[in-house]
């Protein structure tokens, strides 16, 4: 009887899974901007994570992957046009550019929108954009758990994510981030240096 | 596959066979059930716009009637307007999947409020927050059947908080309306007739 329950279980399990595969299937292959299949990050708990790595394609249709800025401190943003809140801090993140970008920041910004590249470079002339603005996908939100927009991600020069904020701050909590994250970075660095020398 | 096995593993006529059936309809029910749930999306902590039900509606052929559809935008949340200020802003819009033998007059939304918001007090948006209605009109064709009918559809909308924005989402909409008999309709138009005295 004993058996008989436990073949009955493991039948269940076997056609369930059968199902969930099939259930999966027919939802049809997602495409996927992330590189290397890494564990999507929650919302909120980014912090010291790994930044997931991702080639997107820029507004000239150049494909760019994050880790091509590995040396760099970079500020991840997700936006998009119809969303009032990134509108607001675009003008900080155009000033945050020109003010640290020779420090070593780069802001990169990921549309997640269905508007349509030309309205998105339209937009991006509009606000005066001067930082980098890719073309972006679900894939790349959902692995960085970007629930809603804005959602920002301080990511240093080794590629681990300092800080991150889902909905608009404030400008000085915004530059508070780069600067920590350009202070670690030269801490992490002059630490390696150390121990080559050692 | 399932049948060969259940028949290696229970034995024809056993007292025991029916139970052991129904403990394994059971165990897969739950399973698929399970994930099922895990799979389904959006998630209920994505859901910011639900709705709350329909007026009741008896439609006569030939006549087309209103249908009150009822909606509620969570709290600390709004949804744009169907006619938002801005063209980059996403409408909230009614898709209806009707049965054949309705068809649909138009859809009415209600007016937005103009209400400014803390990331931009300077600009005005046009929104729906908290209730709001939008009223369907549905005709039956004369020789549509009498009976009751379910209609699906959903409510694409774009919410926002004070200080965040979320994808666009669809809230899945089903409600009955009865489409009246003959006799009712000859009752109906009789009694409506302004010759009748």
């Amino acid at each position: 009887m004993k058996r008989n329950a436990l073949a009955i279980l493991v039948i269940a399990l076997v056609v369930a899974v059968m199902i969930y595969a099939g259930v999966r299937s027919s939802r049809g292959p997602k495409t996927t901007a992330v590189i290397g299949n890494p564990e999507p990050l929650q919302p909120n708990e980014a912090k010291g994570k790994q930044a997931p790595d991702f080639s997107l394609q820029d507004l000239d249709g150049r494909p760019v992957k994050l880790s091509d800025y590995r040396g760099k401190a970079v500020l991840l943003n997700f936006w998009a046009t119809f969303c009032g809140p990134c509108k607001e801090e675009m003008p900080w993140l155009v000033e945050l550019q020109k003010q640290y970008g020779p420090q070593g920041l780069q802001i990169i910004g990921v549309a997640l929108d269905d508007s349509g590249k030309d309205t998105i470079v339209k937009y991006v002339k509009q606000m005066g954009v001067n930082y980098t603005i890719l073309q972006g996908q679900d894939s790349v939100g959902d692995a960085y758990g970007a629930i809603g927009l804005p959602a920002t991600y301080y990511i240093d020069r080794n590629g681990k994510i300092i800080d991150s904020a889902l909905g608009l701050v404030s400008r000085g909590e915004i530059e508070d981030n780069i600067k920590k994250s350009l202070v670690e970075d030269k801490a992490q660095t002059a630490s390696a240096g150390a121990k080559a020398k050692s | 596959m399932i049948a060969v096995l259940e028949s290696r593993l229970i034995p024809a006529g056993s007292p025991a066979t029916l139970r052991t059936l129904k403990s394994f309809a059971l165990a897969l029910f739950l399973l698929i059930a399970t994930i099922g749930f895990a799979a389904d999306e959006p998630k209920l902590a994505h859901v910011y716009v639900t709705f709350e039900g329909s007026s009741a509606a008896t439609i006569v052929p030939g006549r087309p009637t209103a249908v009150d559809l009822h909606f509620k935008v969570k709290d600390g949340f709004h949804v744009n307007s169907n006619k938002p200020k801005s063209e980059l802003l996403i409408p909230t819009v009614l898709k209806l999947d009707l049965p054949t033998d309705l068809a649909a007059g138009g859809i009415v939304y209600p007016v937005g409020k103009d209400v400014s918001f803390p990331f931009d007090p300077s600009e005005k948006l046009n929104v729906y927050t908290g209730d709001f209605t939008v009223k369907a009109k549905l005709a039956a064709a004369h020789a549509a059947s009498a009976g009751n009918f379910t209609v699906h559809g959903s409510l694409r909308y774009q919410a926002c908080s004070d200080n965040a924005c979320y994808p666009p989402r669809d809230a899945p909409v089903q409600f009955d309306v009865h489409v009246s008999s003959a006799a009712s309709r000859a009752h109906r138009g009789n009694a409506q007739s302004p010759h009748i005295k």
